[in-house]
């Protein structure tokens, strides 16, 4: 069926149009070529043979029969005639048989059915003649054969044969052939796009290195597959790692009532077998809360509660907050805010990010350590920095900190839901902030809120 | 007895909530859509409501929308899904109302539900006095019997708020919501914890009769003692 496909196909019938509307084209100007030299040739017959008729006339009466059978014996192809009659009608000269009833003697251009002399009548050519009524009496025709214009319709119609006709094969050939190799480019995309859908994510449309539309539409497509193929594997990653942390505290409060059930012998070591096993089941409902919220934040695409948040407000509390955490663990907390700063944003969640790098700061920072926190101002931006005495972060891990669940090798006993950076990450992007992270030692975040572009 | 109208639709969780009020001694009422429930909050006039946001029939905030229109002005929680927390469900927070994300620990529901019910100490005093301890608002001073405490200005709102609150359970997303203003679950844990260590360390002075309370697992009561 594929064979025959093509001419339903749009280049095909594209093609077939544009061969079609030539072929009429060329048709049209052909058939006007040929009425422009026949009437041409026409006219240039009825002015010679009225140079003709006025030569002849405007000889002496003697030499008339003289000159006509000269100007019929130039005559090679024997397309003139001519013919001198009497009042009469009686021939006194010429080829012509007889004056034809109704003929115009006024001097006047007209066609003439002629009848050669001694040939018999029939398939008498038409000519162009022109008579005229003489002193004396005599009547004197003139006429020429215009068979000519004939031919050349016949040569017209020849070339128009020998040159239209392959044209038009060629260009439905021509026609078939651009819409086959589409269609076959097309059934080559179907069925590998058909693959994607079915599963395989590594298929990608074929190309080739040109210009050509087809190719750059293939290209930009490839690069979006890529892309997502990318996407889909980082979205596979984060599933494995959500269900590996969910098993984690859940298996271990399953083994908890396990044996719990088996061991308890009191109602006092069944609660606290309890106590164990909801700690654990906690766990795993503040590991989906976080996700959630995170989906929450990165799904929301509002900026309806954004207004002017004052950021040296927001770092005072979290100060506030996380000042005995961070002496209870040893840590020296200080902040260094001597300047008044705003942003554009939304205040709960701004105190949410930087509670995060604050806490995490603290959580990763050895006893005996400093966190402090820092506004700055940069040139067009303004700066919130979170520093520590930490192991900081090192080059390779500064991306997968940010990815969900990432926690580094080397604190991955430290509590914690290992969502925190990626939630940061999640509202500095909403706000269209950015995140630095400085090499160690010692950690250092920068949050980077460039100025409100007022427009 | 105080008498609690319960419109849930899920009837595992409900058996649990209703079982767990009765045994508190709460008059427990339950109805599972939206209809019924709105028949039965106007009929059995409850002094509060629990609420799930997604119901069959009709939305658990039309419900209370409805309730609204008639003048029943009747205490209000909201049991929503975790995804489903919006402006509307956050704005019941500030109309004297409440909302709880699911799943929740039922200590959880009754501590807010007794909030609900108490109303607190009247916010025009000046001098908040509960047994020994005493709160000037406008001098911003603290003292027990004769003994003064010195308070850092979060210490002092998170007494406040206690005081005002004596004798109910305070869990620790209350507190969270109502002192530190937060509106996310922060990444460490023991937050409230730290900060209240530091604030019954102050309170509660040695040799001094312990004034709050830490109920395992749940939150803290502010109690005169005796």
């Amino acid at each position: 069926m594929l064979q025959l496909q093509f001419i339903r196909s749009n280049t095909f019938r594209w093609a077939s149009a544009v061969a079609g509307v030539f072929a009429v084209f060329v048709v049209v100007l052909f058939g006007f070529i040929y009425l422009k030299i026949d009437s041409y040739l026409i006219a240039r017959t009825d002015r010679m043979i009225g140079m003709q008729l006025d030569f002849i006339a405007a000889l002496p009466n003697g030499r008339r029969t003289d000159a006509i059978s000269d100007h019929l014996g130039q005559d090679s192809r024997g397309v003139q005639f001519a013919g001198l009659y009497d009042h009469a009608g009686a021939r006194l000269a010429g080829n012509l048989a007889g004056l034809p009833e109704g003929f115009r003697t006024d001097g006047s251009v007209q066609p003439l059915r002629a009848v050669r002399v001694g040939q018999p009548a029939g398939g008498d050519p038409l000519i162009r003649a022109v008579g005229r009524r003489l002193e004396g009496g005599d009547v004197l025709v003139i006429g020429r054969n215009v068979d000519e214009t004939h031919e050349i319709s016949s040569v017209v119609g020849q070339a128009l044969a020998l040159g239209l006709l392959p044209a038009f094969c060629l260009s439905l050939i021509a026609g078939a052939w651009l819409s086959l190799r589409a269609q076959r480019r097309v059934e080559e995309v179907n069925q590998r796009v058909r693959r994607i859908i079915a599963g395989d994510l590594r298929e990608r449309l074929p190309h080739s290195n040109t210009n050509e539309p087809f190719s750059r539409l293939a290209a930009i497509v490839n690069g979006m597959l890529d892309e997502m193929e990318a996407m889909i594997n980082a979205l596979a990653g984060v599933g494995n790692d959500i269900a590996h942390d969910l098993r984690t505290p859940l298996t271990r409060a399953r083994l908890t009532l396990e044996r719990g059930r088996t061991h308890a012998n009191s109602l006092e070591q069944l609660q606290e077998v309890t106590d164990k096993a909801i700690g654990g089941i906690d766990q795993s409902l503040a590991i989906i809360t976080a996700l959630l919220r995170l989906t929450e934040i990165e799904n929301s695409r509002r900026s309806a509660g954004f207004g002017n948040v004052d950021l040296h407000e927001i770092l005072r509390e979290v100060c506030d907050v996380y000042e005995p955490i961070a002496e209870d663990k040893g840590i020296n907390l200080g902040a260094d805010i001597d300047r008044k700063l705003q942003v554009w944003g939304d205040r709960d969640l701004l105190f949410e990010a930087i509670a995060n790098l604050v806490d995490n700061a603290i959580k990763f920072t050895p006893s005996g350590g400093k966190v402090s926190l820092e506004l700055m101002r940069g040139e067009k931006e303004t700066i919130v920095c979170v520093t520590d005495t930490g192991p900081g972060i090192s080059e390779h891990e500064r991306e997968a900190v940010l990815r969900r669940f990432y926690r580094s090798d080397k604190i991955r006993n430290t509590a914690g839901v290992g969502l925190g950076l990626s939630l940061v990450a999640a509202i500095v992007k909403l706000h269209g902030f950015r995140l630095t992270i400085h090499p160690g030692p010692g950690g250092r975040i920068e949050l980077v809120c460039p100025d409100k572009q007022d427009s | 007895m105080t008498k609690v109208l319960l419109i849930e639709d899920d009837g595992g969780t409900a058996e649990e909530i209703v079982a767990e009020l009765s045994e508190l001694g709460f008059e427990i009422e339950w109805a599972a859509n939206g209809i019924d429930g709105l028949d039965k909050a106007r009929t059995t006039h409850p002094d509060v409501l629990v609420v799930d946001r997604m119901l069959p029939g009709m939305d658990g905030l039309a419900v209370i929308e409805a309730l609204r229109k008639d003048q029943v002005g009747t205490p209000v929680v909201v049991l929503s899904a975790l995804g489903a927390v919006d402006e509307r469900v956050r704005g019941l927070r500030s109309g004297g109302d409440d909302y709880l994300t699911k799943p929740f620990a039922v200590v959880e529901l009754i501590a807010r539900i007794e909030a609900l019910l108490r109303r607190p100490t009247d916010s025009r005093e000046t001098t908040l006095r509960v047994g020994p301890l005493e709160l000037d608002l406008i001098e911003r001073t603290a003292r027990r019997d004769e003994r003064d405490i010195e308070l850092l200005p979060r210490e002092f709102r998170l007494l406040e708020y206690m005081m005002r609150r004596s004798g109910q359970l305070l869990t620790r997303a209350m507190l969270l919501e109502e002192v530190w203003n937060y509106k996310f679950v922060p990444a460490t844990t023991n937050l409230v914890d730290v900060h209240m260590g530091r604030l019954r360390h102050k309170i509660d002075g040695p040799g001094e009769p312990q004034m709050i309370h830490n109920v395992r697992g749940s939150g803290f009561i502010l109690r005169a003692h005796q």
